[in-house]
């Protein structure tokens, strides 16, 4: 087996994005629900989404900036240049605002939710937000994925790692 | 239960707003960037990527933006559901923006 520094970083975005997603899907489904009793979890529900987006952002970012290049240049010399140019370039500045979003949650859960249908309407739509922002950043990390796959399967990467 | 508010509270409803310029602002830097090689040189030069940078000038909008919002009634001043309609289209919007850009140009 060899797993290197940069499988496990990738890997390791990967999980916290899903982590992140799951946990404002979590917040959707207590806002729903909202009592006064429920208050303090859905709070902490807030924070594991806004911490795991933080850790995404950060696993992503060094990914991107330090491993990203060598497999850019086999997607570009393979048969899906598309998963680079159109796919990663919407990603990479998308999870932007998947974060900007997750890390507003924690605010957003400080008002009484329980008590106030505006602040409800702004979790429950933040929330759906963050989940549906961050199912799109997982697909597109597949079909990056699956650029650099096809492009070594063909046989056109080969040469660029 | 207690009896229903209808407004936001000051934190949430400034932070509402500062996220969704940020979200737009993260989106038109993105376009800016791609189109003007210099501010995207610029931009890595100052912190040895410009994603980096990008990242971090969404973070400083967002949050500058925010605490500036708490400080002045503009936020509050909204309707919240006027708020919720202008963060998802501000999030809508500049999510489809960056995918058309990169489709088309």
């Amino acid at each position: 087996m060899n797993i290197t520094n940069g499988d496990i970083i990738l890997l390791g975005h990967a999980a916290f994005g899903s982590l992140a997603g799951m946990a404002a899907l979590w917040i959707f489904v207590e806002t729903l629900n909202a009592r006064q009793e429920t208050a303090g979890r859905t709070f902490k529900a807030a924070l594991i989404a806004a911490i795991a987006m933080g850790a995404a952002w950060m696993l992503g970012g060094y990914w991107y900036v330090h491993f990203y290049p060598a497999d850019k240049a086999i997607i570009l010399k393979g048969p899906w240049p598309f998963a680079h140019d159109l796919v990663m370039e919407t990603k990479e500045h998308l999870v932007f605002i998947t974060g900007i979003l997750a890390f507003y949650l924690p605010i957003a859960v400080r008002d009484k939710i329980y008590a106030n249908a505006a602040a409800r309407k702004m979790v429950l739509s933040v929330a759906m937000l963050v989940v549906l922002t961050s199912l799109a950043a997982e697909g597109f990390g597949a079909i990056v994925s699956h650029g650099v796959t096809v492009a070594l399967q063909r046989g056109n990467g080969k040469g660029a790692r | 239960m207690d009896a229903e508010t209808p407004q936001l509270g000051r934190a949430s409803a400034a932070f509402a707003l500062g996220a969704a310029i940020a979200c737009v602002f993260n989106t038109a830097l993105a376009w800016a960037k791609d189109a003007y090689a210099p501010l995207n040189n610029f931009m890595a030069s100052l912190t040895g990527h410009h994603w980096i940078t990008h990242g971090l000038a969404d973070c400083i909008v967002f949050v500058g933006l925010g605490v500036i919002f708490m400080k002045t009634p503009a936020a509050n001043k909204i309707g919240p559901n006027r708020l919720v309609s202008i963060l998802i289209w501000a999030v809508v919007g500049a999510s489809l923006g960056l995918f058309a850009w990169y489709l088309f140009l």
